[in-house]
């Protein structure tokens, strides 16, 4: 009777070490499924960038299972809510890798939410892909399970900068920028230039956030009669300078950053935002690549979140486009050591909607192609200037 | 000579739209004692409500005020009947915290509804720009500016002469007297409510008109909470002066100072008004700060 009972257990255990693997295997996978985890401001004003990279995700993800999902498994979406608040991000992270078991992370809300949770991030060692708003600290120093797909801020101010200063020799800058940590890194990559490129500066402004009426500020910069101006507000900001300066009736070239290159603003800009320069890495959707990725999305979302579609829908869906295929290249039993390494070496990797994406060893950022480009105010788009 | 005139134009337009908002604080405060902290966001509820009916309904002028003046009126009665109503006899504190959370849901409510993108409220008119002597000026910002002196007028006119702005006086000043000399207290109470909201639903929609529409249009609160508290939080008229004051100062400072001082200067003005008039420059001296 021992023997048998002995021979059972032994055979029990052989069977449980023989499913091993998938029994062993990181949190957030089954047979059937795989959780994909993301914490977004999905509401307030930041909701903007939020629910529209979520959309990315959701389209990346929707095509991925409609093509048979990850190697048999469908992909599942688990998103939360932040509403762009530090703490509830920490909060948002822990919930879905300590209680929801994801088994990787992709998008995480803005650049001070993501750099506020990365201890938690790096001590839970979860595969992750940051879309929303690449900065330095993200990948500097290189964390082993965190990946950056995008540009830095920096390089992005410092790119447009150079451009309007090659195009406007001898012109004199106006510059505004926002009193945080958004605004120091505008002012920063614009300095560098300044000081390289012996800019003439005759006016440098500096606005509180959530400050809506520029009219002291736009009169100041008319006075000193700037040229070129570099409208270092978000959305609704640069929506009123420029309303500003239509109603001063000066016209500046002026340029602004990725963060606010949205469609519907030159809607509300009118006439005033007509020829604007913005610089940006993803593609502007007035582009062939742009209409394909339009025309793709269509049958995979809902309607109303096909209205929500905007540049930050582009940088979702590659990060988790990324992020799929390593966790793919896995095979059957994927885990998060594999999918690390294979996030690694992912190598041109291209999504249309932006230049091919790369990581290696040690490099965690994909530091991507910049491109400028203009508003057209008549088809409300913009455009790549060659 | 004409940067100071653009720099004085433009504050009183933005003081005028503080002006509103700040009345609607007053006007709540006034005959319920009750500092609204939702006023900001019931500000941005018309304002999208209007732009709502712009879109789907009819452009036409007429048809979005009377549209957005109808809304104001029933979010402010629903407000008050079912959320501060319950409240009444409860301790201010308690009271003062559930306009807080009122706040934070009418908020959320934006992108539950519409969504997060910028808009603009094009009812034909209000975006032109005029230019008197070399100085541009949005139709819309003349119009608000005139729209705050005729409310001024006309609240001064309502609390002087007419019967309810009596009982609203009335109720504000003792309301156990009032109770017993046949006021309804209640009524008062919805009737503030719901004109507040309209005041305040004004500001909001001119500010769209000269600006545009977005989650983060709240934010108005917090600058004309500043402006009654300068006019006196129970002088409904002093607010709405408060609010121009504050509008012409963060302009001449942003103008004259630097436009790092822009938000600086209307506090700082706050500060020192406080220190010498602690009720506010048109406030009376017993009322009672949250």
């Amino acid at each position: 009777m021992i023997k048998h009972l002995a021979a059972a257990a032994l055979l029990l255990t052989t069977a449980c070490l023989a499913v091993g693997p998938a029994a062993a295997a990181d949190p957030g996978i089954t047979d059937t499924e795989i959780l994909i985890g993301d914490v977004e401001p999905l509401t307030g004003p930041p909701a903007l960038l939020g629910v529209a990279a979520s959309i990315g995700h959701k389209i990346a993800i929707a095509e991925a299972n409609a093509a048979g999902g990850i190697n048999g498994r469908k992909i599942k979406y688990v998103l939360e809510d932040d509403g762009y608040i530090t703490a509830r991000t920490i909060q948002g992270v822990k919930k879905v890798i300590d209680v929801d078991k994801v088994f990787a992370m992709i998008g995480i809300s803005g650049s001070g939410q993501s750099i506020a949770v990365m201890p938690v991030l790096e001590k839970s060692g979860i595969p992750t892909v940051i879309d929303v708003a690449p900065v330095k600290f993200l990948w500097e120093p290189p964390r082993k399970n965190v990946f950056v797909v995008g540009q830095s801020y920096e390089e992005g101010i410092v790119h447009l900068v150079n451009f309007l200063a090659d195009k406007n020799p001898g012109k004199k800058w106006g510059l505004i920028t926002q009193d945080d940590d958004y605004g120091i890194t505008v002012r920063d990559g614009f300095d560098s230039v300044v000081k390289a490129k012996k800019l003439n500066v005759v006016y440098s402004g500096n606005y509180k956030k959530g400050q809506q009426d520029f009219s002291s500020d736009m009169l100041q910069l008319k006075e000193t009669g700037a040229e070129v101006f570099l409208a270092g507000g978000i959305i609704a900001e640069n929506i009123a300078m420029m309303k500003e300066l239509e109603k001063l009736g000066i016209k500046p070239v002026t340029g602004i950053f990725w963060p606010g290159r949205i469609e519907p603003v030159l809607k509300l800009m009118g006439p005033a935002g007509d020829g604007i320069y913005a610089v940006d890495y993803v593609e502007p959707f007035a582009g062939a690549a742009g209409k394909a990725f339009l025309e793709k999305a269509k049958p995979l979302v809902s309607e109303a979140e096909f209205k929500g579609i905007n540049r930050y829908t582009m940088t979702g869906y590659a990060a988790a486009r990324v992020m799929i295929a390593a966790i793919e290249r896995c095979g059957k039993q994927p885990t998060w050591a594999c999918t690390i390494s294979e996030l690694e070496k992912t190598k041109n990797v291209e999504t249309g909607v932006m230049a091919p994406i790369s990581f290696g060893p040690g490099i965690r950022f994909s530091n991507q192609k910049l491109q400028i480009m203009q508003a057209d105010a008549a088809t409300l788009s913009f455009k790549p200037v060659n | 000579m004409q940067y100071l005139i653009q720099l004085l134009i433009s504050g009183l337009a933005i003081g005028a739209i503080y002006g509103l908002i700040a009345m609607g604080f007053a006007v709540i405060y006034k005959s319920t004692g009750l500092v609204n902290f939702a006023q900001g966001e019931m500000t941005m509820i018309t304002a999208y409500i209007a732009w709502t009916i712009s879109t789907t309904v009819s452009g036409n002028v007429f048809v979005v005020a009377l549209g957005a003046i109808l809304a104001a009126v029933l979010l402010g009665l629903i407000i008050e009947r079912l959320v501060m109503r319950p409240m009444l006899g409860e301790p201010v504190f308690a009271t003062v915290m559930v306009t807080i959370g009122l706040a934070v849901i009418l908020r959320s409510a934006i992108n539950f509804i519409w969504d997060a993108y910028p808009h603009g409220l094009d009812i034909g008119m209000g975006r032109g720009i005029v230019h008197v002597g070399g100085i541009g000026v949005r139709t819309g910002q003349i119009a608000v500016i005139v729209t705050l002196l005729a409310l001024l007028a006309a609240i001064w006119a309502f609390f002087r002469y007419s019967k309810v702005g009596v009982a609203m006086r009335a109720v504000a000043a003792d309301d156990r007297t009032a109770l017993l000399m046949g006021i309804s207290a209640t009524r008062v109470h919805a009737l503030a409510w719901a004109a507040s909201s309209v005041i305040a639903g004004i500001g909001g929609v001119f500010f769209a008109l000269s600006y545009d529409l977005s989650p983060a249009m709240f934010q108005l609160g917090l600058k004309a909470f500043p402006a009654t508290i300068l006019g006196g939080l129970d002088a409904v008229l002093g607010s709405g002066i408060g609010g121009l004051l504050i509008g012409i100062t963060e302009n001449l400072a942003g103008g004259y100072l630097g436009s790092g001082m822009k938000e600086v200067a209307g506090f700082a003005m706050i500060i020192v008004v406080l220190m010498v008039r602690p009720f506010g420059i048109f406030g009376e001296r017993d009322i009672e700060r949250v």
